[in-house]
């Protein structure tokens, strides 16, 4: 498949390494050129430097013929405006973004677009620990094994 | 103030376009509520506004939009200096709170498609205004001296005919512009004209032409050919 990730922070970077390591072709972009410094040496995909709401960063990095998109940029609003981006304007397919509000990754989730709210997660997943003992993290990271 | 005929009006993002349009507002009589993050700004804000209702707080956070009376709302306005912040703001205002008309600044002039697309009634891009004045006068034209509106996709071109326009003589329903174009307006004389089909364009007119396709230069080539 190819990807177009928006944001090399820790969970684009991370996500970036993964899906270029099972063979996808990944491109990443970022507004800081340094960022993309947690890639490391060996990653094989392509780094843009840009902003990522903007069409020309889009294309450039390939979104015209990218089969799925994610927006992980710091800033929710952000996100939400670069994955309503890539489905409205470049007709991706398959776009989601990771948003920090829960109220509006529920709220846009009910509109179409496709989040996963880390807060929730990392709540839910802390909450199942301390009642039962069971750290499920683990199962969430999948094959990226431990952070 | 005559609330029970203009709506009220929240302002989100108490910049300098959100200040001077809330002013704007209530000079006209609308009950306003201007929205601005940042608490230093919005005390300066409620000094120089009085009596207009400044909420401190974010405007695209669900749980403060909800204080501040938007269920009433008639129109909400995104007047932050950045593009997404507006767009969520409006969307939650349209979605959530069933705003009946959402306006967008449009920093990014690209981003007037995306806005309309995604449901904003009208985006504004002061950008793209600024461009079509500039590139109007850049075209350093007689024959084009007006101006380019570029909003929603549509350009309003004001044509000043030279004397020897190829259009002079010709009835309106004579003047061909590409489909979906229009003449929506002749002044002559500093008086408008309504361009029925009749009438005969004269030397000195000056035609406002409402188009989706054509930009200033293509105009200009239009009327002097």
């Amino acid at each position: 498949m190819r990807v177009v990730i928006v944001g090399c922070g820790r969970v684009g970077s991370l996500l970036a390494l993964r899906m270029a390591g099972e063979g996808h072709t990944v491109c990443v972009i970022d507004e800081k050129p340094s960022s993309f410094e947690r890639l490391g040496d060996d990653f094989n995909g392509e780094m843009v430097v840009g902003n990522g709401l903007e069409g020309a960063t889009l294309r450039r990095a390939g979104i015209e013929k990218a089969d799925c998109f994610a927006a992980v940029m710091p800033g929710d609003n952000r996100n939400l405006m670069a994955a309503q981006l890539a489905r409205e304007i470049f007709n991706v397919k398959r776009v989601i973004t990771r948003i920090y509000d829960p109220i509006r990754a529920a709220v846009y989730r009910e509109m179409g677009v496709e989040t996963i709210c880390s807060t929730v997660i990392g709540a839910g997943l802390i909450h199942d620990y301390l009642i039962d003992g069971v750290n499920r993290a683990d199962a969430v990271a999948g094959a990226g094994g431990r952070t | 103030m005559n609330q029970r005929t203009t709506p009220y009006v929240i302002v989100i993002g108490g910049g300098k376009v959100g200040y001077h349009l809330a002013r704007h507002l209530l000079d006209r009589g609308y009950e306003v509520t201007l929205v601005e993050k940042d608490r230093v700004r919005a005390q300066w804000l409620s000094h120089q506004l009085g009596s207009c209702s400044i909420m401190v707080g974010d405007g695209d956070e669900m749980s403060f939009l909800a204080t501040t009376g938007i269920e009433r709302a008639g129109v909400v306005v995104g007047a932050t200096g950045d593009d997404e912040d507006n767009l969520v703001a409006c969307q939650l205002a349209k979605r959530k709170f069933s705003v009946p008309r959402t306006i967008a600044r449009v920093n990014d002039p690209e981003n007037v498609r995306l806005f309309k697309a995604l449901g904003i009634d009208v985006p504004v891009s002061a950008t793209e205004l600024l461009m079509g004045l500039i590139e109007a006068e850049l075209s350093g034209s007689d024959a084009v001296k007006g101006v380019a509106v570029k909003a929603c996709g549509a350009t309003l071109v004001d044509v000043a005919l030279p004397e020897l326009s190829s259009l002079v003589g010709r009835r309106v329903a004579d003047v061909h512009l590409p489909a979906g174009d229009l003449v929506v307006c002749i002044v002559r004389d500093g008086r408008p004209v309504v361009p029925q089909a009749d009438v005969v364009i004269q030397p000195g007119d000056e035609l406002i032409i409402y188009s989706t396709t054509l930009d200033v230069e293509s105009v200009r080539e239009l009327v002097t050919n």
